[in-house]
C-alpha cells in the first residue's frame, strides 16, 4: 500500500495538476473555436429549478459549499466542498460507454484549528456508467460514493466520506438566492465574453455530521453555496485569483473578487454586499481594493499566501484573519492542485461582522504551466 | 667393439664430468666400473646408450659412431643390440612378465618363442601370466635381466642392478646376470658402488677425472 | 618444523610440480559451476522480469476479475464498482493489435495496447499513464492518443507526435503518439489508450478484458474473493496476484525446469570431471603419502592434508565459477535475449541481479562435489597400509575401489523403476532422475567393461602378430581398466547426453515436419487482425474470399482463447470444418480416437490436444462442458490429436456446432487450396485486389513451415550450446587424465625409450589408447544415451509439455560427431602425453616418482 501511494506521488509529481489544468484551460488559448460548446452571453436569464441543475453545452461548472462548523463542545470547524464538472469537448462520436465526453472532479477539504492544518481529499472520473454524473433539470452531482443533491423543497444533501475523514450535511436555504452581477451574468475581465454565469445561496443552514479519524461528531453551522458555468472564463492576463464569501452576522452577505494581472495590478474585480432585506450593493472594479496585511509561507510548496487581508468596497474597510493559517490545498500528491482555501472571520470598521472563506488561488508560480 | 675416444662432457651448469676419455672394450667382455659419486659414471652410460652426445669425441660401437647417430638411428641401434638394467627395474606393472620379456622381441619384430625358455633361465618357470605387482624385487629383476638379453644384445649395460636389493638377493642376481651376459655372448658393462657387485666382472675400471683405469684384482674381496 | 607448514610446503609442492593439472582441476569445477548458475541466473531474471511485467501491467490491484473467454461485456463494471467493499475498480481492456510493418515477422507482429481510464487506473497502475506534452494531461483522453513505452516506440521506429497505422479486422486506423510510458520496464513493448477511444477505434465497444478490483481495507479479502466468485459464477474468474503469478509460473515452468536440468547435466559432467582429477591426483601420489605415513604422518593428517588440498581447489574454483557464470549470464542476455531465444518470454529485457543466495548453493555444490572427489581416495590412501602402497602398480587395485560393480547394477535397476513412475507436480522428477542413475551406472560399470573389452581384444588378437606398441596399448588398457576408466567417464558422460539431446531433438522435430504437415494441409492461409471478440473475417469478406477464382476449397477457421482453470494459462479452441466420415483426415489424430462412424449423431464432438488429457483429465469417450456461447455446452470427447505448437491445451471442434452456439459468424482464418494450374503468386495477387487486400495477413504453408522449425531450431540453439561446454568439459576430462597419467607414466616411457621405443611410437601408442578408449566411450555412450533419449523422449515430453512424439535417429549427425570425439580425443591425450614424453628420459628412469 505503502509502496503504490509512493509510486502515485512519484509519478504525479511530474505532471499538471488537474485543477491547475483546468483553470489554464478556461482561462487560455484553447478557448474553444468549438461551435458545440456555447459562450456566456449577458441577457441570459437564468430559471430555476432548470439552472441548479448541470449545463452540459458550457466547458466548465461547479458548485462550490464552504462554510463554519461548529461542534457539540462549540469548536469551530471550516469545511469547503467542491463538485466541478468539465467539457472535455473530446470523443463527441465516440459510442464508448466509456468515452471520455464529461469528467466529474470533487474536492473536500476540513479545517480544524485542533489538528493545525488542512485535511483535504479529492477524486475524480470521467462520466459513466450512474458511478459519476452531473444531472441537468437540478443540482445532482454523483462521484463514485460522493454525492450532492438540491431536493425538492431546496433542501442540499452532502455525502463524501473517504478513508479517515469525510462529511454528511444537510443544508437549508435561508435567505432567497443571489445571482451575481448583471442577473447572474458575472464578467471577469474587460471583454464582454470573459464571464460566467454565476448565482450564490449564502446563509445556508447546516446540520450534519462531520467524521475525524472515522469518529462522528454532530455539527451545526453557517455555509455558503456558489453555482457557476462557463465556457471562456479568464483573460490570458490572468495570474489567479482573490475570492471572499462571507455569511455577515446581522444577515447580510458579501461576496468580493479580484483577478490578478501578471506583473501587478488587476485584470478585473467585482464586490456585491446584500443586506437582510435583500438590497444588494454592487461595486465596480475600481471600488475594490485587496491590500495584504500579513504573508504566510507554505512550508509544503514554498507559495507565499497573503493570509490576512485587507479588503476596500467603496467606503467599507474589511480585515479577514483566517481560522489557521495552513489552509493550503497541496494536492499535488495527487490530482496537484495547490491553493489556499481557508475559513476566515471579518472585521468590518473593527467590528466583529461575520464568518466567511478566502479563497487565493495562483501562488504557486510553478503551476503555471 | 665399444670404443671410446677423447670423450668430453660437461653439465649444462659447465662443470666438466669427463675429460679426454678414451677406451677401448673388446667384445664378450664384462666390465664393471666403479668410481666416486658424481664422477660421471651414470653419464657415460648414457653417452654408450645414444641417450646423450658427448661435447667432443667419438663413441664407437662395431665401428660405428653411436654420437653421430640421430635419435631413431641411436633407438634403433638400442632396440636392437642393447640391454638394459635399471637399478628400479622399471618392469611395467600392467603387462605380464612375458608380456614385459617379450617387448624388445616384439620391437624387434621377430618372434617370441624364447621368452619361454628365458624365464626358466632366470628362475621363473610357469609364472609368465603372473603380474610383476605379484612379484619380490629380486624377482623383478629377474624379469628385467630375461628382458635385458632375450633379443641377445650385442652390450648389455647395467646401472646399479643390485641398489635395491638385500646383500642375498644381490649376490644371486649378480651371478645370473653374469651367467646370462656370458651365455647370450654379450658384452656387458656394470656400473656399481660395491665392490662385491664389481667383484662379479671380468675386471674392474675405476672412473676418476683423469679416466678410466684398471684396478687390480687384489682389492676385490 | 610444525605440521601446518609442512602441510603447507606439501601443497605448494604438489602445485607447483603439476600446475597445468591444478589450472585444469580449477577450470573443471569453474565450468561446472558456470554453466548451471549462468542458467539459474537467465531463468531468474527472464521469469522474475516477465512476471514483474506482468505485473506492472495489473498494478496493485487485490483481485482481478476476467471472463472464461478474452473479453466479457462491460456492464460487469458498474456492478462491481457498486459491490459493497470495493473501493475502486478499475477496468482494463487489453488488446493484441498487428502492426502492419511487422507482418513478415509471423511470430513476433503484434502490439499489446493497454485501454484504461486514466482516473482509475492512476490508483493501480499508475505507471500505465502516459507522459503528455507539457500541460496537456487531457490529451490522454483523445481519440486518436497512444502512449507508448519506449521499447515499443524503438520497435515502431516512432516517436512523440508521429502517427502509427495499425490494423483492426480488415481495416487500418492511424492512431496519433501523444507520448511516453516513461515508467515501463525496460524492453517491455506495450501501448496505453484511454480506454474509450480503444473500445471505439479498436471495434470493442462494451468488451472489457478484465476488471481489477482494491478493496476497501476493513474486508477481508479471502472471504470477498469467495462470495465474488460464488455470485459471479462460471462464467468468470476472480484472481488474486498470487494466482496470476502461479499463471505466469505454470507457463513456463516445464520449459525452465527443464533448462535447469540441462545445466544440472552441465554441473554433472563438470562434477565428474572435477571428481576423477581429484581421484587421479590422489592415486597418484599414493607412493608419496605411504612415505609420509612411514615418515609418522598419522592418517588423520594425511587425510586432512588431501581434504584441505580439494577444499581450497573447489573454493577457487567454484568462486571462479560463479564469476564466470555470471558473465556468461550477462553476455547470453545480452545477445539472445532473456528466454535464450526461444520467445517464452516475449516482450521483456531482463537485467540479472546477482542473488547471495543462489551463489552461496552453487558455490556449496562446487565445492561439496570437489570435496567428496578429494575425500573417497584421501580415505584410501590414509587406510592403504604404506608397505604395500609404496609399491608401483598398485594404483589400479586401488582405483577399483571406487566402483564396485553391484553400485553400478542397483544404479541401473533403480533408473529402470523410476522410468515407470507418473510425474510429481507435473514435473518429470523421476524421468531426470533416471536419466542420472543411468549415467552414474553406466560410468561406474565402465571400467570392467573396458577390462572385459580389451582383454578380449587382447587375447583375439595376440593370435596374429602384434606390434610391441599395439601390444602395450591393449595390454595397459585391459590391465589397468581403472586408469583408463576415469578419462572415459567424462567421454561416456557428454558422448552420451549429446546422443541423447541430438535424438530428442530430431525426433521432435521430424515430428514436427510430419505434424506441419497434416495441420496445414492447405496452400494459403489467409488471416485477419482479430477485432477484438469478432474474428477479423465477417460473412461479407468470408464471401469475397470463397468467390475468388483458382480455389479448390476454402476452409473457415475460428480460434480463441477460453480459460478452464484460474490457475492455468488459456487454452485455443479452433471450431473448423472437421471431416465427418473421418476426422483424421482432418487432424493429426493418436490413436485414442472414438472409430469413424462409431461417433452418435446426436451429440457435438469435440477433439483435445494431449495437453487436455494431462492437464485436465479429458477421456476419448466421455462428456465435457465447455464455455462456448452464451452458457455451457457438453460436449462428447471424440478423439486425441498431438499438439506442438500450445502446451497449455487446445480443442477442436465443428464450425457449424460453434456457429449455432454462439451465433458468432466470424472467422480468424481462411485456408486455401489452390487448383492445379493456380500459382500460390497469382493467387496471392487475387486476394490482394480485394478490396480489403491490404490487411490481409497471407502465409504459404511452405513458409510457415519453413518458419515454424526455424522457431524449433531457435528454440534449441541453447541446448546445442550446453552440449557442445558438455563436449568440450569431457575432452577437458581426456586431458587431464592423461596429463595425468602421462605424468605417472614417465618411468614408463623413459624405460621404453631406453630399450629402443622410439618417440613416435610413443606418441602414436599415446594417440591409439586415447582413440580406443574414446571409442569404446562413443559406442558405450551412444547405447547409454539412446537409452536417456528414450527417457527423454517418452517420459520427460509427454510429462513435462504433454506430447507425444516418434523416435528418430540422426546418424548422420551422430557419425559426425562421433568422429570428431574420437579424433579429438586421441590429439587431446596425444597432447597431454608430449609434455612427458619431451622430458628428460634419462631422469624419468632415476626417479622413483
Amino acid at each position: 500500500m505503502a509502496e503504490s501511494k509512493n509510486t502515485g506521488r512519484r509519478y504525479f509529481l511530474r505532471f499538471v495538476s488537474m485543477i491547475m489544468l483546468i483553470l489554464s484551460l478556461v482561462a487560455a488559448e484553447t478557448i474553444a473555436e468549438s461551435s458545440r460548446l456555447l459562450p456566456v452571453v449577458p441577457d441570459y436569464k437564468l430559471t430555476f429549478p432548470h439552472d441548479y441543475g448541470a449545463h452540459q453545452d458550457f466547458r466548465i461548472e461547479w458548485w462550490y459549499i464552504t462554510g463554519w462548523l461548529e461542534t457539540a463542545d462549540k469548536k469551530p470547524l471550516g469545511f469547503q466542498v467542491t463538485f466541478f464538472r468539465y467539457a472535455t469537448d473530446q470523443n463527441q462520436d465516440n459510442p464508448s460507454r466509456f468515452a471520455a465526453k464529461y469528467l466529474i472532479i470533487a474536492h473536500l477539504a476540513l479545517s480544524d484549528p485542533a489538528a493545525g492544518k488542512l485535511m483535504h481529499t479529492e477524486k475524480s472520473a470521467r462520466e459513466g456508467f450512474d458511478l459519476a454524473y452531473a444531472r441537468p433539470g437540478n443540482t445532482d452531482v454523483k462521484l463514485d460514493d460522493w454525492t450532492l443533491v438540491r431536493e425538492e423543497d431546496g433542501r442540499y444533501q452532502v455525502d463524501m466520506r473517504t478513508g479517515d475523514f469525510g462529511l454528511q450535511l444537510s443544508l437549508t436555504p435561508t435567505q432567497m438566492l443571489m445571482l451575481q452581477d448583471q442577473n447572474g451574468f458575472s464578467r471577469k475581465g474587460p471583454k464582454p465574453e470573459q464571464a460566467s454565469y454565476y448565482y450564490s445561496e449564502p446563509h445556508l443552514s447546516v446540520t450534519g455530521t462531520v467524521f475525524r479519524q472515522n469518529k462522528p461528531v454532530t455539527v451545526n453551522g453557517r455555509a455558503w453555496l456558489d453555482h457557476e458555468w462557463s465556457t471562456a472564463y479568464l483573460d490570458p492576463e490572468a495570474d489567479g485569483w482573490d475570492w471572499v464569501g462571507a455569511n455577515l452576522d446581522d444577515g447580510s452577505s458579501l461576496m468580493v473578487f479580484q483577478i490578478r494581472k501578471k506583473n501587478g495590478g488587476k485584470v478585473w474585480a467585482y464586490a456585491a454586499l446584500r443586506d437582510v432585506s435583500g438590497e444588494v450593493k454592487f461595486f465596480n472594479p475600481e471600488q475594490v481594493e485587496f491590500t495584504p496585511t500579513r504573508t504566510w509561507k507554505s512550508p509544503h510548496t514554498d507559495a507565499v499566501y497573503p493570509v490576512e487581508m485587507h479588503i476596500r468596497t467603496g467606503e467599507i474597510e474589511w480585515q479577514l484573519t483566517p481560522l489557521l493559517d495552513d489552509q493550503e490545498l497541496d494536492s499535488r500528491q495527487s490530482t496537484g492542485a495547490v491553493y489556499w482555501e481557508g475559513a476566515v472571520t471579518l472585521i468590518r470598521d473593527n467590528q466583529p461582522a461575520g464568518r466567511g472563506y478566502l479563497e487565493l488561488t495562483g501562488y504557486v508560480k510553478s503551476l503555471a504551466l | 667393439m665399444l670404443e671410446l675416444i677423447n670423450v668430453n662432457k660437461a653439465y649444462a651448469e659447465g662443470r666438466k664430468v669427463l675429460t679426454h676419455l678414451t677406451y677401448t672394450l673388446k667384445a664378450g667382455e664384462y666390465v664393471a666400473i666403479m668410481g666416486d659419486s658424481g664422477v660421471g659414471k651414470s653419464t657415460l652410460l648414457n653417452l654408450i646408450a645414444g641417450l646423450d652426445t658427448p661435447d667432443s669425441g667419438e663413441i664407437r660401437i662395431n665401428g660405428m659412431a653411436i654420437s653421430s647417430l640421430d635419435d631413431d638411428a641411436a633407438t634403433q641401434l638400442r632396440r636392437e643390440q642393447f640391454g638394459f638394467i635399471f637399478q628400479a627395474f622399471h618392469v611395467l606393472p600392467h603387462l605380464t612378465l612375458s608380456q614385459n620379456i617379450a617387448l624388445p622381441l616384439l620391437l624387434n619384430g621377430v618372434p617370441t618363442d624364447r621368452v619361454e625358455q628365458m624365464l626358466a633361465d632366470v628362475g621363473l618357470r610357469d609364472r609368465g601370466h603372473h603380474f610383476p605387482r605379484q612379484l619380490s624385487g629380486g624377482e623383478l629383476q629377474r624379469v628385467a635381466i630375461a628382458r635385458a638379453l632375450i633379443h641377445r644384445p650385442k652390450l648389455v649395460l647395467a646401472d646399479e642392478p643390485t641398489g635395491n636389493l638385500d646383500p642375498d638377493t644381490a649376490h644371486e642376481i649378480l651371478q645370473l646376470m653374469r651367467t646370462e651376459i656370458k651365455t647370450n655372448g654379450a658384452t656387458g658393462i656394470l656400473v656399481t658402488h660395491s665392490h662385491a657387485a664389481a667383484a662379479t666382472a671380468d675386471f674392474v675400471l675405476n672412473l676418476t677425472k683423469d679416466g678410466l683405469h684398471p684396478v687390480k684384482s687384489e682389492h676385490s674381496e | 618444523m610444525n605440521s601446518a607448514s609442512l602441510s603447507r610446503w606439501l601443497l605448494f609442492g604438489e602445485w607447483r610440480a603439476h600446475f597445468v593439472q591444478m589450472i585444469v582441476a580449477l577450470v573443471a569445477i569453474a565450468i561446472g559451476v558456470a554453466m548451471a548458475f549462468s542458467i539459474h541466473l537467465i531463468n531468474t531474471a527472464a521469469f522474475n522480469e516477465f512476471s514483474a511485467a506482468s505485473k506492472s501491467l495489473s498494478g496493485q490491484s487485490d483481485l482481478q476479475v476476467y471472463g472464461r473467454k478474452a473479453f466479457f461485456d462491460e456492464s460487469l463494471y458498474p456492478l462491481l464498482a457498486n459491490t459493497e467493499g470495493v473501493a475502486l475498480a478499475n477496468p482494463v481492456l487489453e488488446l493484441d493489435v498487428v502492426v502492419p510493418g511487422k507482418l513478415q515477422n509471423r511470430n513476433d507482429h503484434k502490439l499489446k495496447i493497454i485501454g484504461i481510464d486514466m482516473f482509475r487506473a492512476v490508483q493501480i497502475s499508475p505507471d500505465l499513464l502516459g507522459l503528455t506534452e507539457e500541460g496537456k494531461t487531457l490529451d490522454r483522453l483523445a481519440s486518436d492518443a497512444i502512449f507508448l513505452s519506449p521499447a515499443a516506440m524503438e520497435w515502431l521506429q516512432v516517436e512523440q507526435g508521429d502517427s502509427l497505422s495499425l490494423h483492426v479486422g480488415l481495416q487500418t486506423i492511424t492512431l496519433r503518439v501523444a507520448g511516453g510510458l516513461v515508467r515501463a520496464r525496460a524492453g517491455q513493448r506495450i501501448a496505453v489508450m484511454d480506454i474509450g477511444v480503444a473500445q471505439w477505434r479498436f471495434q470493442q465497444l462494451g468488451l472489457l478484458s478484465r476488471i481489477e478490483l482494491k478493496l476497501k481495507n476493513v474486508v477481508n479479502h479471502a472471504a470477498f474473493k469467495v462470495k465474488l466468485a460464488e455470485q459471479l459464477g462460471e462464467s468468470y474468474r476472480v484472481t488474486e496476484a498470487i494466482d496470476q503469478e502461479k499463471r505466469i509460473a505454470n507457463m513456463s515452468r516445464a520449459y525452465r525446469v527443464n533448462l535447469n536440468m540441462l545445466a544440472l547435466v552441465a554441473l554433472f559432467t563438470g562434477t565428474f570431471l572435477v571428481f576423477s582429477t581429484q581421484v587421479l591426483s590422489v592415486i597418484r601420489r599414493r607412493q608419496q603419502f605411504a612415505l609420509l605415513r612411514v615418515l609418522g604422518f598419522t592418517r588423520q593428517q594425511l587425510l586432512r592434508q588431501i581434504i584441505t588440498e580439494g577444499a581450497i581447489l573447489g573454493v577457487i574454483g567454484s568462486l571462479l565459477g560463479l564469476g564466470l557464470g555470471y558473465a556468461i549470464a550477462a553476455t547470453a542476455i545480452q545477445l539472445l535475449g532473456g528466454d535464450l531465444g526461444t520467445n517464452f518470454f516475449p516482450g521483456v529485457k531482463p537485467s540479472i541481479y546477482f542473488d547471495p543466495m543462489a551463489a552461496l548453493i552453487f558455490f556449496l555444490v562446487g565445492l561439496i562435489v570437489t570435496m567428496l572427489g578429494s575425500i573417497a581416495p584421501a580415505l584410501e590412501a590414509a587406510r592403504a597400509k604404506p608397505a604395500l602402497a609404496l609399491r608401483s602398480g598398485s594404483e589400479d587395485v586401488a582405483m577399483a575401489k571406487f566402483s564396485p560393480p553391484w553400485f553400478a547394477v542397483i544404479c541401473l535397476l533403480v533408473a529402470l523403476l523410476f522410468t515407470q513412475l507418473p510425474p510429481i507436480f507435473g514435473l518429470p522428477v523421476f524421468g531426470y532422475l533416471a536419466i542420472a542413475l543411468l549415467l552414474i551406472g553406466g560410468i561406474a560399470l565402465m571400467p570392467r567393461f573396458a577390462a572385459w573389452v580389451f582383454s578380449r581384444l587382447l587375447s583375439q588378437l595376440q593370435r596374429y602378430r602384434l606390434s610391441a606398441v599395439f601390444t602395450l596399448v591393449l595390454a595397459r588398457l585391459a590391465n589397468a581398466p581403472n586408469q583408463a576408466a576415469i578419462a572415459l567417464g567424462g567421454i561416456l558422460a557428454s558422448f552420451s547426453l549429446m546422443v541423447a539431446m541430438a535424438i530428442m531433438v530430431t525426433s521432435f522435430r521430424v515430428s514436427i515436419d510430419d505434424w506441419l504437415g497434416h495441420v496445414l494441409p492447405a496452400d494459403l492461409y489467409v488471416r485477419a487482425a482479430a477485432s477484438g471478440d469478432q474474428g477479423g473475417f465477417q460473412l461479407d469478406t468470408q464471401k469475397a474470399i470463397a468467390e475468388l477464382p483458382g480455389f479448390d476449397r476454402v476452409d473457415f477457421f475460428r480460434t480463441q482463447q477460453l480459460s478452464l482453470d484460474a490457475n492455468r494459462p488459456e487454452i485455443t479452441l479452433f471450431a473448423r470444418p472437421v471431416d465427418r466420415t473421418d476426422a483424421r483426415n482432418t487432424l493429426p489424430l493418436t490413436d485414442d480416437r472414438i472409430a469413424p462412424g462409431a461417433l452418435p449423431g446426436n451429440v457435438m464432438p469435440v477433439w483435445v490436444s494431449e495437453a487436455m488429457v494431462d492437464l485436465y483429465g479429458y477421456r476419448v469417450g466421455e462428456k465435457v462442458t465447455l464455455p462456448i456461447g452464451a452458457t455451457f455446452s457438453e460436449f462428447l470427447v471424440a478423439g486425441v490429436w498431438r499438439d506442438y505448437g500450445r502446451q497449455f491445451g487446445a480443442v477442436q471442434m465443428q464450425l457449424a456446432d460453434y456457429q449455432r452456439l454462439t451465433g458468432d459468424l466470424s472467422v480468424n482464418t481462411v485456408a486455401l487450396w489452390l487448383q492445379t494450374g493456380m500459382t500460390p503468386d497469382a493467387a496471392i495477387a487475387n486476394l490482394r485486389q480485394l478490396p480489403f487486400g491490404a490487411a490481409l495477413e497471407i502465409s504459404r504453408s511452405s513458409d510457415m513451415r519453413a518458419l515454424s522449425l526455424e522457431i524449433f531450431d531457435r528454440s534449441f540453439a541453447v541446448t546445442y550450446i550446453l552440449e557442445m561446454v558438455a563436449v568440450v568439459i569431457g575432452l577437458l576430462g581426456v586431458a587431464a587424465s592423461f596429463s595425468a597419467q602421462t605424468l605417472a607414466r614417465a618411468k614408463e616411457f623413459g624405460m621404453l625409450r631406453h630399450i629402443g621405443v622410439m618417440r613416435r611410437q610413443i606418441f602414436a601408442m599415446l594417440a591409439a589408447e586415447g582413440g580406443l578408449l574414446t571409442l569404446l566411450g562413443i559406442v558405450l555412450g551412444f547405447v547409454l544415451g539412446w537409452g536417456i533419449s528414450l527417457i527423454l523422449v517418452f517420459i520427460v515430453n509427454p510429462q513435462s509439455f504433454h506430447w507425444t512424439m516418434q523416435l528418430h535417429l540422426p546418424w548422420g549427425w551422430l557419425t559426425m560427431i562421433a568422429g570428431i570425439m574420437l579424433v579429438s580425443a586421441a590429439l587431446t591425450a596425444l597432447l597431454a602425453g608430449r609434455q612427458v614424453v619431451s622430458g628428460n628420459v634419462i631422469r624419468a628412469v632415476r626417479e622413483d616418482w
